[in-house]
């Protein structure tokens, strides 16, 4: 064989080497994690878990219902502020601002917020919301969230409104049809299964932050949906569960953790679905 | 004021020119002008082909007739363009009026992502407020007038984007027609299509050419040829010569034309 050739195929061979090993060491990781996960969860798993309140310590049984019903609220609650804001900032940068400079400018702050750590916006709505508002409530830490999903459903937006023809834009234009109307009933519907895959994310993104919450909604070891109150939820109850001895208040936190990891991978799923079904390749 | 509309229609039939050019120059920023002090007047129920080598500048003036352009930055015409007399580059006036009036077809096929029904209806909805049984009329109307309606009746409530790339095209030319315009302008409606799609389109462009103004721009020479009464050649944004289409195929005036037209370049 050719010297030089069978000196390519070598290195050849290194590479793929390298790069399959590389992501099997990242898969085992993952796989551990999750095997861990489903062993100590699933033993969590049962119906008082949906229907019975956070236990003191040192009791038996008690569930998550409180944390699990403060997370669906707190959740709820910050996509419903982030992502209509999120939403309509991504358009603007997509459509009436795609050539202007401000939006690169935009662009860029907005991909900081999207790597700030959640602990700077925990903090952030801890000076600007609880310290004034004279204590820890659950509309901080929705607020918390909203400011954490807000740059995820920007960026994706205006990705999903760029990737939409310019061409349908112009047919659109070409029918005497005012751009605000175009943007509504063309380029959102032509982006509608991207824009909603964008807002799955961002619920994804939300649904397990800690350390936000641990300055703005803290947690509550009672059933509280009053907003101006602290509201319990899942990442902090299994913070504070897990970091103590408690056998009881550790199965319930590995229970948590499970529900929070189904919950994201069904929305990732979900998500995965609908973008992979407008393309079949 | 009647009168004087009276006069207008008289010297409009007399002349017949629905679209005059005149003195335009085009800009894609700064830098030289892409079009060159073009000069030239469209006639009314007449199709005029627009030919020359890639670049010339033939989409950019299409572009300019509807003011397309303006979707973009630092693209600007100067000069005037009359539509019935009017000069539409003005600034005062109302784009998407004026586009309802100059309706225009691209080169892809781009139909809107709903129904077949909607893709009509959208337009007409956008300046007429009709009762359901109207606008399946002008719906039905539109899609004869494309020679759709036989392949697409029985699914209407079909997706459009589940047409072929034929079908789709002249149902892009039944969602022009259906908001009535007077001036149609097609920008290489056929360079996406196969021969037999072709075919259908340019039977179609002929029959529009009895009731609207059409302007073709196509690198298919024998396209121009086939649908045109008029051709314009243009050569790197200056309009070179335009006249009757059989005098610029048989014998045209300038040596550019017969060059490119017997394809020594371009």
């Amino acid at each position: 064989m050719n010297p030089l050739y069978a000196r390519r195929r070598r290195s050849n061979s290194t590479a793929m080497t390298l790069c399959v090993g590389a992501t099997l060491f990242g898969l085992t990781w993952l796989t551990l994690i999750l095997i861990t996960l489903f062993w100590n969860g699933f033993a969590g798993l049962n119906v008082a878990l949906f229907t019975e309140m956070t236990p003191p310590p040192n009791a038996q049984g008690g569930g998550l219902l409180n944390a699990i019903v403060g997370s669906l609220i707190l959740t709820i609650l910050g996509i419903g502020v982030g992502a209509p804001v999120g939403l309509l900032a991504g358009t603007y940068m997509a459509e009436y601002g795609r050539y202007s400079k401000i939006t690169s400018v935009i662009r860029f702050i907005n991909d900081i917020l999207l790597s700030a750590p959640s602990i700077i916006i925990g903090l952030f709505v801890y000076g600007a919301v609880v310290v004034p508002m004279g204590g820890f409530s659950g509309l901080a830490g929705a607020l918390a969230l909203a400011v954490i999903a807000l740059p995820v459903v920007v960026r994706t937006t205006e990705d999903m409104l760029l990737l939409v023809p310019t061409q349908l834009r112009e047919a659109a234009t070409a029918l005497g049809m005012p751009q605000s109307y175009m943007i509504r009933k063309i380029t959102w519907r032509a982006a509608r299964v991207g824009l909603v895959t964008g807002l799955l994310l961002a619920v994804a993104r939300v649904s397990g932050e800690t350390a936000p919450l641990l300055f703005t909604a803290l947690s509550n070891q009672f059933w509280s949906v009053d907003l101006l109150k602290t509201m319990a939820n899942l990442p902090v109850t299994i913070n504070n569960f897990i970091n103590n001895p408690d056998p009881n208040w550790k199965r319930l936190a590995w229970a948590g953790a499970l529900l929070i990891t189904l919950a994201v991978l069904s929305l990732n799923i979900v998500a995965r679905s609908l973008s992979g079904g407008r393309n079949p390749k | 004021m009647n009168e004087m509309s009276s006069a207008q229609t008289i010297t409009k039939k007399a002349d017949g020119v629905k679209i005059a050019v005149r003195n335009l120059n085009f800009f894609y920023g700064a830098g030289k002008p892409s079009l060159k002090n073009i000069n030239l007047s469209l006639l009314t129920n007449e199709v005029t082909a627009f030919i020359g080598p890639s670049g010339c500048g033939k989409s950019t003036l299409l572009r300019v007739l509807n003011r397309m352009y303006e979707l973009y930055p630092n693209q600007r015409a100067e000069g005037e363009v009359l539509l019935d007399g009017q000069n539409i580059l003005s600034p005062g006036l109302d784009v998407n009026l004026l586009r309802a009036r100059v309706g225009m077809v691209f080169q892809k096929p781009t139909p809107f992502p709903m129904t077949i029904y909607d893709n009509i209806a959208f337009g007409i909805r956008l300046y007429e407020n009709l009762s359901k049984s109207e606008m399946d009329g002008r719906v039905e109307q539109a899609l004869r007038g494309a020679a759709l309606w036989g392949e697409v009746q029985d699914k209407l409530d079909a997706s459009g984007l589940s047409l072929s790339g034929g079908q789709q095209q002249r149902l892009c030319i039944a969602r022009t027609v259906a908001i009535k315009p007077e001036v149609i302008l097609f920008d290489e409606p056929c360079s996406a299509l196969d021969p037999i799609s072709t075919a259908k389109v340019e039977e179609l462009i002929g029959e529009l050419s009895e009731k609207y103004t059409i302007a073709i721009v196509t690198h298919n020479m024998q396209q121009a040829a086939r649908v045109s009464k008029k051709t314009v050649f243009m050569y790197l944004g200056e309009m070179v010569e335009m006249d009757d289409t059989d005098k610029i195929f048989t014998s045209p005036a300038e040596k550019r034309t017969q060059d490119y037209i017997t394809g020594r370049f371009g």
